[in-house]
């Protein structure tokens, strides 16, 4: 096609010289007309334009126009067929700087678009990244939800299996000595005399046995226990009291982890006559004072 | 459109020739049509680039000149017709140039967006 236009061209350009030969005898000295100035103005600017690179078939079509009305003005100086080829000249330079100009335009933006597609395609590929980062993240909440879901719903079992257990060796407990509730936790007491002798704090036969039991009861229930040993108040507030309490405490401790109960779980107290349940001015009284607590203190 | 007009320059070229030889000069009927339609089309394409309705106008007046000058001076409204084929083709190649450019300003912008962060 362009091939084509040029062949086109070349033979306009081969008339416009045979004929401008066959006119140059009636040519004169003249001024350039400004139409013709203009032309040769324009064809510079389009030379120095995109278009000498991006469309020089364009450009050279105005170069070729520019030589016919360079001839015409040659031959025939003031006919007004030689003003319009110059102004045809400087139509088509200005229409090759523009043609060239548009291409550029056109270089530009695909350009600008295969660097949005580019630069979309990146956001896109981080933005796929960043979800997927949030989904692995989104996972393992969910499954970390389940974990304790699922752990809280174990320790629930496991804490009313706790307590039914519990309740199982109070009602043991209970055919063995008195049981009750109090906000120290479950207080299992047995009366001193049934423990121990009058002064004493090494345990009777009788007694190993009921702590054998209050033993086997508490063993594997995780629980703190505290053992408490309380007198009358015969012997004074002094140390007498204070220390047999402490020591007969002592020694239904030792017994208890002899049978199985973590030392780490059990510790013991005395309180001499200090927190007495009954008057100790009659027998009675002075022997319900006389007693050891086992306190299974609550789960904290 | 440029092959036309290089044949109408031609044929303008030769009517100069007749012309200085004595001969006369046809009517430019099917110059002066193609000419029409050239410039139709850059009445379509220039609508909204001053520049190109301006060349566009200028092209129109060339014709209505040059349809005055048929039959009576026909190497005059060769001439004229060439004009208005020179001034079509500028105002086309204006349009397009100005329709390119806003173009690549349009994705310029969108790039600078997207790479800016904004939307």
């Amino acid at each position: 096609m362009k091939s084509m236009r040029i062949n086109k061209v070349s033979l306009a350009s081969l008339v416009a010289g045979a004929l401008a030969g066959g006119l140059i005898a009636c040519g004169g000295t003249h001024m350039p007309p400004t139409e013709l100035v203009n032309a040769r103005a324009e064809l510079v600017r389009a030379k120095q334009g995109p278009a000498a690179q991006l469309d020089p078939t364009d450009v050279h079509e105005a170069e070729l126009a520019l030589n016919r009305a360079e001839s015409a003005f040659a031959n025939e100086p003031e006919s007004p067929n030689t003003i319009d080829l110059a102004v045809i000249a400087q139509l088509k330079a200005q229409s090759a700087a523009a043609a060239g100009g548009a291409m550029l335009a056109q270089n530009q933006a695909a350009k600008a678009q295969k660097d949005l597609v580019e630069a979309q395609s990146n956001q896109l590929k981080s933005a796929k990244g960043d979800l997927a980062q949030t989904q692995g993240n989104l996972n393992k909440t969910q499954e970390q939800l389940e974990r304790e879901k699922q752990e809280t719903a174990s320790e629930r079992t496991k804490r009313m299996q706790a307590e039914e257990a519990l309740k199982s060796a109070r009602d043991t407990l209970a055919r063995i000595a008195q049981v009750k509730d109090d906000d120290r936790g479950m207080v299992v007491t047995f009366q001193g005399d049934a423990l121990f002798k009058t002064a004493k704090w090494e345990l009777l036969p009788a007694a190993m046995v009921k702590l054998d039991q209050v033993a086997e009861t508490l063993k594997g229930k995780e629980r703190k226990i505290l053992v408490v040993g309380h007198t009358d108040n015969q012997g004074g507030a002094g140390s007498y009291n204070q220390d047999l309490s402490e020591k007969r405490a002592a020694t239904v401790k030792d017994y208890l982890i002899s049978k199985g109960i973590p030392s780490d779980l059990i510790r013991s107290e005395g309180r001499g006559p200090s927190q007495p349940i009954a008057e100790n001015s009659n027998v009675e009284g002075r022997a319900s004072n006389r007693r050891v607590e086992i306190i299974v203190e609550p789960k904290k | 459109m440029r092959m036309l007009m290089t044949t109408n320059t031609t044929l303008l070229l030769t009517a100069l020739g007749l012309a200085a030889c004595g001969g006369s000069y046809p009517t430019p009927t099917d110059q002066y049509s193609a000419a029409e339609k050239e410039v139709g089309r850059a009445q379509e394409s220039s609508a909204n680039v001053p520049d190109a309705k301006l060349h566009t106008q200028l092209a129109q007046e060339d014709l209505a000149k040059a349809k005055a000058l048929m039959g009576g001076e026909n190497d005059r409204a060769a001439s004229l017709i060439s004009r208005a084929n020179a001034e079509a083709e500028l105002a086309i190649n204006l349009a397009r140039q100005a329709q390119a450019q806003a173009q690549a300003q349009q994705a310029a912008d969108a790039l600078s967006k997207v790479k800016g962060g904004g939307q």
